[in-house]
């Protein structure tokens, strides 16, 4: 376990050279610079030229990158280019913001979903069941934003309420920050929760038909030990494998959602850094963010065996 | 194990939700605290949307408007608009003009930066320097090109020293980057861009990226009795749907929204929605260098097929007026456009343009813009529509901020629809960016005479002949159209009803000195 643990974690390595590769040129191949999107129409060529010497625009390529990997080597992962300001501890204070979300959307996911789910598999083409793959649906395909500015709107409108202005962290006062975080989580929640319920169904309905089910229940069982000691700790695996899915996709970054929300995040982080083509920021975040992604499907991975002791890693 | 997991999923729930649902009832808000009884003091703490990130603070670099609606605040310069738009003195009491080309500022005495250091010649001329030095790249080094040495003369005395005369040099001065800073502050942090140290009516407390930038009061600001505000907070929304729902809630104070919420707020009544006629046109950009926007002619079809009317009515709901190369909120300065020929929007006389010009049956070509700016979008799906008319078939490419702002750098596409700020002198406009060397000009157009009489504009000091030339100046753009000016739009801010004492100026969409909280 420890070896395949370790071997994992060097698979890192090759990984994120890739990612910063990629992510490094693709950004020198798309139009625009920092320089010209920050003078904007004020441009003259002398002042961009100057700026683009101070962020080491105007050496070539190749040295450039060879710059910020030496630098990224030693854990400095430079400065923004727009700012000035140091990136890393930026990126880590964005990420707790939306790590707190992307928890709170899961765990809000998890108490819509898996219940639901159970109960449309045990009651198969039942009215309930029909419901539930109805809303389930809508949830998969109602784009978040949509439901977002939705909810905004009408909480504004007809119930003179939105969410305070300006985050606030959660040890500085828990109250206000789940007031924040707690239409931003809903909205994520709700559209995870479609496809999760839906996976949820088609799981406990396959495991309910296995030969070891109808054993279990020809011992005498109770219907609810039947459920959830042994068909859901079975049919967990797809579920926790798209749940994952959905974790890594929202760690990194929920860029629209965070943009409604005001949310100071991750996904802001990025989308601005794209939008003024801040090329260090970009680069450092989407290291990052590459860096969590894998680390999440390390620990889906090993949380397999913990739930299906048949699959052991060597 | 699973059962257990499930109940303490449970009441997890349960918990939650009692949590939010009381919350529901209660009056918070981020900071501002509710007042609750009658006889308390309000808080003088104003609360703004802002909708974009600042980018960063140094006055001296950074043209960005989420930025200079906050360190305009922080900072004070030489002179300042009254709200009639002329100068006055700020960090300046006077000034006098030995010659055309000096200019001897007097110095407000006592003035102390927000560190507490007095402010002194010595500081306005270290300033101006650093605008104009190279390593700074500031965006307004060519505001103050033409400033040729900078002496102090006294302590509260410091003198300017020309090229050549400038009419502009007045004018440029009121911009909020031409501020006066701290040596020792831009020694001590290499730039400005994460501090603010200025002399002007409020102090920077903080800023938390992309979350909030916090000022408060400057208790020692010259002038007697101002601010109001004991606080302002600059909250950064960039949702729009968001900024509405907070205005609407009173979670904000002010925010500036677009010409459709504006409508949709004015029938709030705790919400007063203020307009202004902005400084900035829409415009069409030619790439005269290329066929067959070379052709004077097709461009004067183009104008001529143009009903900038319908722009203003369906892209700004209305409240835009029909503009030239100068807004008409320049006053004086802009010339009546509204009769020019080439705004006639006479299909038949375009169709006769284009035939002359070689192209009976139209043409097609691509307009571009930039997909971040919906009013932008609209404006060049109304102009397909129009161009339609006379055979000139327009496809519309859509294109990113980062990657527009690089295609009108580098005129590559051969039509660019956009916005430009017509900046608070005529020169800006018509020099900047027309002038064949004009850093601005990046279309490719040059004409001798106009470069000739937009050069003698800026060393003009008699107003009335300077008017003249600038008159001239723009009919000779507008017949010669290497842009096609549309319209100039209201900009809309709303504010709460419990703000008082606001109201916004071309100049300056934003004045804050004088507001206080009932």
């Amino acid at each position: 376990m420890y070896a395949y643990i370790l071997r994992r974690l060097l698979m890192l390595i090759p990984v994120l050279f890739g990612v910063s590769v990629v992510i490094f040129f693709t950004l020198r191949i798309i139009p625009g610079d920092v320089a010209a999107t920050i003078l904007g129409t004020d441009a003259t060529p002398e002042a961009l030229a100057q700026l683009r010497k101070d962020f080491g625009l105007d050496l070539p390529i190749y040295e450039q990158y060879l710059q910020w990997m030496g630098g990224v080597m030693t854990g400095d992962f430079g400065e923004s280019m727009r700012t000035g300001k140091e990136i890393l501890p930026d990126i880590s204070s964005r990420f707790a913001i939306t790590f707190e979300l992307t928890m709170l959307s899961a765990f809000i996911s998890w108490i819509i979903a898996i219940p639901l789910g159970i109960i449309a598999g045990i009651k198969r083409n039942s009215k309930t069941d029909f419901g539930v793959r109805v809303v389930s649906l809508l949830g998969v395909s109602i784009p978040n934003f949509a439901l977002a500015t939705v909810l905004i709107l009408v909480l504004a409108l007809f119930f003179s309420y939105s969410p305070p202005v300006g985050y606030v962290g959660f040890f500085e006062d828990p109250i206000t920050n789940l007031q924040i975080l707690f239409l931003p989580a809903l909205v994520l929640g709700t559209s995870m929760a479609g496809a999760v319920t839906r996976m949820t169904r088609s799981s406990i309905l396959e495991i309910l038909r296995l030969d070891f089910i109808r054993t279990i229940r020809a011992k005498g069982a109770k219907e609810r030990v039947v459920i959830f000691q042994h068909a859901l700790r079975n049919a967990m695996i797809p579920i926790l494998t798209i749940i994952g899915m959905q974790i890594g996709v929202l760690l990194g970054g929920t860029v629209i959602i965070e943009q409604i929300f005001s949310l100071p995040g991750l996904g802001q982080l990025v989308l601005t850094g794209i939008n003024q083509r801040d090329f260090t920021v970009v680069q450092g975040s989407v290291l990052f963010i590459a860096f969590v992604f894998v680390m999440i499907n390390l620990i889906v991975d090993i949380l397999y065996s913990y739930l299906d002791p048949r699959i052991t890693y060597k | 194990m699973i059962k257990k997991g499930f109940k303490l999923t449970f009441i997890f729930a349960l918990l939650a939700s009692v949590l939010i649902a009381c919350s529901g009832n209660k009056e918070t808000s981020g900071d501002g605290k509710d007042t609750g009884g009658d006889n308390k003091q309000v808080e003088q703490v104003l609360k703004i949307a802002n909708d974009q990130e600042p980018a960063g603070l140094d006055p001296h670099k950074t043209p960005a408007h989420s930025s200079v609606r906050i360190y305009s605040q922080v900072y004070s310069g030489l002179v300042r608009f009254d709200e009639k738009m002329e100068v006055v003195g700020d960090l300046a009491t006077d000034w006098e003009q030995p010659d055309d080309k000096t200019y001897i500022f007097n110095l407000r005495e006592g003035v102390k930066f927000h560190n507490g250091r007095e402010m002194t010649a010595e500081d306005v001329k270290y300033s101006f320097e650093r605008i104009k030095a190279e390593e700074t790249a500031s965006h307004i080094a060519s505001y103050f090109a033409n400033v040729e040495s900078i002496e102090v003369l006294g302590d509260y005395q410091v003198k300017f020293n020309l090229g050549t005369p400038d009419a502009t040099f007045l004018t440029n001065l009121t911009n909020s980057s031409a501020a006066v800073v701290a040596k020792e502050v831009v020694e001590e942090n290499g730039d400005l861009q994460q501090v603010a140290v200025g002399t002007g009516p409020f102090k920077f407390k903080e800023w938390v990226p992309d979350n909030k930038v916090v000022l408060e009061k400057n208790e020692d600001y010259y002038e007697e009795g101002l601010p109001k505000l004991d606080e302002v907070v600059y909250y950064t929304m960039k949702d729009e749907a968001a900024r509405m729902s907070a205005i609407r809630t009173g979670e904000v104070d002010l925010t500036t929204v677009n010409p459709k919420s504006a409508s949709l707020l004015k029938k709030e009544k705790n919400i007063d929605v203020k307009d202004y006629q902005s400084l900035e046109y829409s415009y069409v950009g030619f790439n005269v260098e290329k066929e067959p926007l070379n052709n004077q002619k097709v461009r004067q079809a183009l104008s001529l097929a143009t009903n900038r009317k319908a722009i203003a009515d369906v892209v700004w709901n209305g409240d835009a007026v029909v503009s030239g190369p100068v807004a008409p909120s320049m006053g004086d300065w802009a010339i009546d456009v509204t009769k020019h020929e080439l705004y006639s929007n006479d299909i038949e006389k375009a169709k006769k343009l284009l035939d002359e010009a070689g192209y009976p049956d139209g043409f097609d070509i691509t307009i571009t813009t930039a997909s971040t700016y919906p009013d932008m979008v609209d404006t060049a799906q109304i102009l397909q529509q129009q161009w339609k008319e006379i055979g000139v078939n327009a496809e519309i490419k859509q294109i990113e901020w980062g990657e527009y702002i690089d295609t009108w750098l580098y005129t590559s596409a051969d039509v660019l629809v956009g916005r430009n700020g017509s900046g608070t002198d005529p020169d800006r406009a018509l020099q900047y960016f027309f002038h064949s060397k004009g850093s601005a000009n990046v279309w490719g157009f040059s004409d001798a005479e106009y470069d000739k009489l937009v050069e003698s504009g800026e060393t003009m000091l008699d107003k009335g002949k300077r008017k003249e030339i600038y008159n001239e100046a723009q009919e000779k753009l507008i017949d010669q159209s290497p842009n096609l000016f549309l319209v100039s739009p209201m900009k809309y801010v709303a504010v709460r009803d419990s703000v008082q004492g606001f109201t916004p100026y071309p100049h300056n969409g934003e004045y804050i000195l004088e507001v206080s909280k009932k």
